[in-house]
C-alpha cells in the first residue's frame, strides 16, 4: 500500500515537470514571473509533505525568501523593459479604497498582534501596507526603520536571556515574538510604500 | 489519507496543468489560475495541521498578487 508521503511525493513531482516544461516552452518574461510563483507553490508542497514542526520552520523563511525574490525580479523586469511609471496617477482607483482603509487595517493590525510572532507580524503588515497604498505615505520610511532597529536589537536581547538566564525562558519568548513581530511588520509595510514616487 | 490530502493534491494537480497551458494565454488569466494550486496547497497544509505556515502563506500570497497586479497594470500601460 502506497503511504500518504509518498503519494504526495508523486503528484508533487508529476507538478514539478509539468511546471518546467511550460517555463522551458514559454519566451515572455512576464509569464516565467508568473510561472516561477507556481514553481515556488511545488517546492512548498515537498516542503509541506514532511508534516512536522519542521515543515513549519522551513516554510515560514521560505515565504520571506519568494517574496523578496518576486519584488527584486519585478524591479528588474520593468527597469529591463524600460517602464517608467506616469506621475499623478494613483494605484488603483476604486472608491472602497477612500472609505474602508481605518477599518481593515485597524481589524488585521488588531489580528496580528494578537497573534505575535512572525504570522502576527506578516498578518498586521499586510494591514499596513492596505493602508498606505490606499491613503499614500509619504515619511514614513525614517520612523519604520528606527523601529525595525529597535526591535532587531530587542531579538538579539531575548537571545541573550536565552543562553544567560533559562530560568526566564518565558519573558523571553514574549520579547522575542514581540520584537518579531514589529521587524516582519515593519519589513512588510515597505512594500506599501512602493506605490509612492515614481523612483521607487 | 484525508479527504483534505486528496482534494488538496487534485487541486494542486489540476491547477499546474492550468496555470502552464492557460487557455486564452495572457497574464491576468494565469494569475487567476494560480490561485488553484495556491489554494491546494492550503488544503493540504490544513491536513498536516500546519496552522502557522498556512496563515503566513495567506497572507504572502496577497502580498505577491499585490506586486504581480502592479507589474501587469505597468506593462498594459493602465496607469
Amino acid at each position: 500500500m502506497i503511504s500518504i508521503y509518498q503519494s504526495g511525493l508523486i503528484a508533487a513531482f508529476i507538478c514539478i515537470i509539468i511546471a518546467f516544461i511550460s517555463l522551458y516552452q514559454e519566451t515572455d518574461d512576464l509569464h516565467r514571473l508568473i510561472l516561477t510563483d507556481l514553481t515556488e507553490i511545488m517546492a512548498l508542497l515537498l516542503i509541506a509533505l514532511i508534516a512536522t514542526d519542521l515543515a513549519e520552520a522551513l516554510i515560514l523563511p521560505g515565504l520571506v525568501v519568494m517574496i523578496a525574490e518576486l519584488m527584486a525580479l519585478a524591479e528588474i523586469y520593468l527597469v529591463k523593459e524600460g517602464i517608467q511609471r506616469k506621475k499623478n496617477s494613483s494605484a488603483l482607483d476604486i472608491e472602497v479604497m477612500q472609505t474602508a482603509p481605518p477599518i481593515l487595517a485597524g481589524i488585521l493590525v488588531l489580528y496580528g498582534i494578537i497573534l505575535s510572532g512572525f504570522s502576527g507580524g506578516a498578518v498586521a503588515g499586510l494591514g499596513i501596507i492596505f493602508y498606505s497604498v490606499c491613503k499614500g505615505s509619504d515619511e514614513l520610511f525614517a520612523q519604520i526603520e528606527t523601529a525595525s532597529g529597535y526591535a532587531w536589537v530587542a531579538w538579539i536581547a531575548a537571545f541573550f536571556i536565552f543562553l544567560l538566564l533559562p530560568g526566564q525562558w518565558f519573558f523571553a519568548v514574549m520579547i522575542a515574538g514581540g520584537a518579531i513581530l514589529i521587524k516582519v511588520m515593519a519589513k512588510f509595510s515597505l512594500i506599501g510604500t512602493m506605490g509612492g514616487d515614481p523612483g521607487v | 489519507m484525508t479527504p483534505e490530502f486528496i482534494i488538496g493534491l487534485g487541486l494542486i494537480l489540476l491547477g499546474t496543468v492550468s496555470v502552464a497551458w492557460a487557455s486564452p494565454k495572457d497574464y491576468l488569466t494565469r494569475l487567476i489560475n494560480l490561485e488553484i494550486p495556491a489554494f491546494g496547497l492550503l488544503l493540504v497544509m490544513l491536513s498536516f495541521d500546519e496552522m502557522l505556515a498556512l496563515l503566513t502563506f495567506i497572507a504572502v500570497s496577497t502580498v505577491s498578487t499585490f506586486i504581480f497586479v502592479r507589474v501587469i497594470g505597468k506593462r498594459e500601460g493602465v496607469n
